[in-house]
């Protein structure tokens, strides 16, 4: 406090007025500058002294009243801040701090705003990823101790399957295994569901055994269910329980429905229960009837059921499939007709039911994980150069008397500013990812609905990104400050340097390793997607629409009425406007037909059965080929004339004729089929009395090959019979029109007409069910190509910051080199090669990268191997040109130093 | 006849009401501190205006209050700590206001009065 303070409190409190302190210094002030301009005027100080002095005396200080009154609530607001800061000194300058460090990003948005979005949007990312993850593959399933579920599959070695439907008897002796604690298997008919007064409908059904729900541990939320113990397996009277969702768009959710009968194919059922919210076991299934046979009854050769089984208290899935592995052995010698190669395989409930995700999901992870990381390496290069080039600021300040403390806290605090920057943007990005994802996910991902933030893995994100940001912003800085200071002055462009561009370089091969990674993986994806799309299926089909028919119930139990009205409903379409061709087909392309056994007239039948050969068997109608472009490669395809009372005829495939009919003409050739039905779908009209010998078909045409199995496997031998002699009640009609919306309504149109109580279930085209097959490696193709791009773009932006800083600092050095008679173009070359040389060896790591993973990308690749070297290559193309591009400012900057210019800098 | 010394009241109610516009104007060129402030109003008038210490402080608080004008504790090289002033862009716009005003008042006694700018 000055003397012109004191007289200014005096001279207010003459009047009355109790000014503000901040108004007393600045009165104060006011009065020491007269007093100065005085002095300055050759006024002597006693004068100069009573001239300002004067000026307050001439004054009023009443006027200031107002003003004093209104400062008096800041008053006591700053009266608490010196409380404060009398309390806890740090806390008000760690404040400052902040407040100083919110300025500079300020000023230099550029560097803040880079650091905020790479970190921000790297935890949105992976926290979302994670999240999906989470509630996708981690989360338990929502049934009683989902772990012990397994499901239950044939496999064949002999014809490479590996995942086949099991049969109903082999299952009735799996599931007498005492490793099994109970085991439930089902069938899929296709269900109508009829009610008065409303369309019929068809509904996603399994037939079951009754133990399933009670396996899961899965309660009705209505009614009674299946009944449960005793002989609940299998029973004849028909029963059944609805999805919630059927009974709230179908019945309104009306409670009086259970106890009700619905009409089922044609068939009464009494509705037992409606299952909870959201259960569709297995797979989106509206309606689960009680199964009404007896499963030994069947074939062992017949492979369709599929089976759910808990574990014994105490067996591991090792030994229930050593024990299940053991009965199928024992079940091939015993059963060698049916039995031979078929083996059987046991899949954990989860796995199964993600499929193609668990593995996909796991890769996606591990490729946010990696962008994460390359983010972070991203941010510590920045925050490496910013310490660096603020070496000489740092030394000076200290050098000048800043403490330390002062120092670091201030370091601590821009660190902080920028991870909590980029916090917010992750919590944003996550939070308004999800959602999106949830709701525009292309392919149905299973569980992906009940998804929700998960707070664990933004919290590990988020803790990653402090973690990362106080670690590189504070230890060069600290190091600054502890050991290099003395020479910092006169050497920042080297010591410290020299050391910290080791670093550098380390985190830019580190940045390219894990890009090169991520592009080597998305190109892998791309590749596979490729080879599943150019795939050959043999059909020219991707405009035809198919829809699924099924002539069920009292109406039609002669099989003939079936094969008419298939028929009839054929040339119906055909008249429609705008149809080109019709067909109808038992199996599309991609799906495997029965496989039966059959024998080739005038060729000795073999010694044992099992020996005969064996093909796939489809029933299709005349038109199928033509509809899906299928070449005729000779004799004549399917006519309306094949009908039960003509000669029984086939046409086979190329593979068929090839394999089985040898170099002679397939055309006119005989083959034996003993098939007389298939369960209840399928009914040969050929096959009359089971005791007379069975019909031989002459085989009157062969065609192209059509992919009859899944992609990645081999198409097998192929024999087609004339739907109107082997009829199925259910049929894909398929249609080859001017447009979808005329093949949709004439399809419509000829229902009416031919049969008007069945139903018109959703109609696709070919097109879009082959890309739903390759949806799922085709989401994982894209986000993996948006990871390895940003990636690449943060490997690129490493090494041009890396190059720009070194170039910056080596200007002497440059500068010297150019004086001795290096040419600009010697300059630009050591620049490029210091590049080159980085992103080389980065490329080296990412292939020894992608060799660890290797077991996990094998999973969802397709006909590509994970060491495919046209991948590696363009992956490293990629990245080498991104390292060269990043190289071009800062080589061009060397090649432009100023010899004179350059040795003047220090 | 004893001359009469002029009768100043009317002049010193012009000069009060023009403070608010002699201090937006100098603050609108550059951030001024109170006693530059004081100085350049002194200096530029000639002597013939001039605010005593409480007015002109009174003055630049009630024009901070009512948001035409902003103050900064600084400390500029070589120099003390002091407050400085600074124009908003309220402030602006009522410069330009009151300059139209005072332009209509000037022209209007000039025309009537034959007051003339010395």
């Amino acid at each position: 406090m000055t003397e012109w303070h004191a007289a200014v409190r005096a001279r207010a409190e003459r009047d009355g007025v109790d000014l503000p302190s901040a108004t007393v210094d600045e009165l104060a002030l006011h009065l020491e500058d007269l007093y100065e301009s005085a002095i300055a005027d050759g006024a002597s100080p006693a004068s100069a002294r009573t001239r300002a002095l004067a000026a307050l005396d001439e004054s009023a200080m009443s006027v200031l009243t107002r003003h004093a009154a209104s400062h008096a609530r800041r008053r006591a607001v700053r009266r608490a801040e010196d409380t404060a800061r009398a309390a806890q000194g740090g806390s008000l300058q760690v404040l400052t701090a902040i407040r100083i460090a919110l300025r500079q990003f300020r000023h230099h948005p550029g560097f803040a705003l880079v650091t905020v979005l790479v970190l921000g949007l790297g935890t949105g990312a992976a926290a979302t990823v994670f999240t999906v993850v989470d509630s996708v593959v981690l989360r338990p399933l929502p049934y009683a101790q989902p772990d012990r579920l397994v499901t239950l599959w044939d496999t064949n070695h002999a014809k490479g399957l590996a995942h086949e439907p099991i049969s109903p008897v082999n299952f009735m002796d799996y599931r007498a295994l005492p490793v099994f604690k109970d085991a439930a298997a089902w069938w899929r008919p296709a269900v109508n569901l009829a009610d008065p007064g409303e369309d019929p409908v068809r509904v996603n059904t399994i037939e079951v055994s009754g133990n399933l729900f009670d396996l899961l541990g899965v309660r009705p939320q209505l009614g009674p269910g299946f009944p449960v113990g005793g002989a609940s397996y299998v029973r004849n009277d028909p029963i059944a329980v609805i999805s919630d969702r059927l009974w709230r768009t179908r019945y309104h959710a009306d409670p009086s429905l259970v106890g009700r009968q619905l009409v089922l194919s044609g068939v009464p059922y009494t509705i037992a229960g409606v299952m909870p919210p959201k259960f569709h076991y297995p797979d989106d299934v509206d309606l689960w009837q009680r199964l009404g046979w007896d499963l030994t009854q069947h074939s062992r050769a017949a492979h369709f059921m599929e089976a759910v089984v808990r574990l014994a208290d105490g067996t591991t899935l090792e030994r229930a499939s050593a024990a299940s592995n053991a009965l199928a052995l024992r079940l091939q010698s015993e059963f060698a007709a049916t039995n031979t190669a078929w083996g059987v395989r046991l899949i954990p409930l989860l796995d199964q039911q993600l499929g193609y995700y668990r593995p996909a999901l796991m890769v996606l992870f591990g490729a946010v994980g990696l962008l994460l990381v390359i983010g972070c390496l991203n941010i510590a290069s920045l925050l490496l150069t910013r310490a660096l080039s603020r070496e000489r600021e740092i030394a000076v300040r200290v050098a000048i008397g800043a403490a330390p403390r002062q120092l670091v806290t201030q370091l601590l605090a821009e660190s902080l500013v920028l991870s909590v920057g980029g916090a917010l943007v992750g919590i944003a990005t996550a939070a308004a990812a999800l959602p999106l994802i949830v709701r525009f996910s292309p392919v149905a991902i299973p569980r992906l609905d009940e998804a929700t933030i998960d707070l664990r893995a933004l919290g590990a994100g988020l803790a990653l990104v402090f973690a990362t940001t106080i670690f590189f912003g504070l230890v060069p800085a600290l190091l600054l400050l502890r050991g290099r200071l003395a020479t910092g002055l006169r050497m920042a462009d080297r010591g410290s340097s020299r050391a910290a561009r080791r670093l550098y370089s380390v985190l830019v091969v580190g940045e390219v390793a894990l890009a090169c990674a991520l592009l080597v993986s998305s190109a892998l994806l791309v590749r596979t997607v490729g080879r599943m799309m150019r795939t050959p299926l043999g059909v020219n089909a991707d405009e035809v629409v198919t829809t699924k028919v099924q002539l069920a119930g009292s109406a039609y139990r002669s099989w003939r009425l079936v094969a008419d009205t298939h028929g009839r409903l054929l040339e119906q379409i055909r008249l429609q406007p705008g149809v080109g061709a019709a067909g109808s087909t038992n199996f599309l392309p991609l799906e495997v037909g029965w496989r039966l056994p059959f024998g080739i007239a005038g060729q000795p039948a073999p010694a044992r059965p099992e020996d005969a050969p064996q093909a796939q068997f489809q029933t299709v109608s005349d038109g199928f080929f033509e509809t899906w472009g299928v070449a005729l490669v000779t004799g004549r395809s399917f006519t309306a004339f094949d009908t039960a009372d003509s000669a029984p005829v086939v046409v086979v495939n190329e593979s068929f004729a090839k394999r089985f009919l040898g170099d002679a003409p397939a055309v006119g050739r005989q083959i034996v089929s003993r098939a007389s039905n298939i369960g209840p779908l399928g009914f040969n009209l050929m096959r009359g009395d089971l005791r007379a010998p069975p019909p031989v078909y002459e085989v009157v045409g062969v065609v192209r090959d059509v992919r009859n199995a899944p992609l990645g496997q081999a198409t097998e031998p192929a024999a087609y019979f004339s739907m109107r002699q082997f009829p199925f009640r259910e049929l894909s009609v398929t249609v080859r029109a001017a447009d979808r919306a005329s093949a949709i309504n004439a399809i419509r149109a000829a229902l009416r007409v031919a049969s008007p109580n069945v139903p018109f279930s959703t109609a696709r085209t070919w097109g879009e069910i082959f890309a739903s097959r390759t949806a799922e490696p085709r989401l994982l193709m894209t986000i993996l190509l948006v990871f390895g791009g940003l990636a690449a773009l943060l490997a690129a932006i490493g090494v041009y910051g890396l190059l720009s800083w070194s170039v910056a600092l080596r200007t002497r050095e440059l500068a010297i080199r150019m004086t001795l008679g290096a040419k600009p173009s010697n300059v630009g070359a050591l620049v490029v090669r210091h590049s080159a040389l980085l992103a080389v060896v980065g490329l080296a790591a990412g292939v020894v990268i992608v060799r660890v993973a290797e077991s996990l990308l094998r999973r969802v690749l397709f006909e590509v191997s994970p060491s495919d070297t046209a991948s590696t290559a363009a992956a490293a193309a990629v990245l080498f040109a991104a390292a060269l591009v990043a190289c071009v400012p800062p080589a061009i900057r060397a090649m432009r130093v100023d010899p004179v210019e350059g040795l003047r800098t220090e | 006849m004893t001359p009469r010394p002029p009768d100043r009241t009317a002049v010193d109610a012009a000069k009060k009401g023009s403070a608010d516009l002699l201090i937006l104007a100098l603050v609108d060129e550059r951030a001024l501190h109170g006693y530059d402030i004081a100085r350049q109003i002194e200096a530029r008038s000639a002597g013939t205006l001039r605010f005593t210490l409480a007015s002109l402080y009174e003055t630049l608080y009630r024009l901070e209050e009512r948001g035409w004008i902003r103050g900064r504790w600084a400390e500029r090289p070589g120099q003390r700590r002091r407050r400085y002033y600074r124009i908003t862009a309220a402030g602006r716009r009522m410069l330009a206001d009151q300059r139209e005003e005072w332009g209509r008042f000037i022209a209007a006694l000039t025309l009537v009065a034959g007051v003339k700018p010395a």
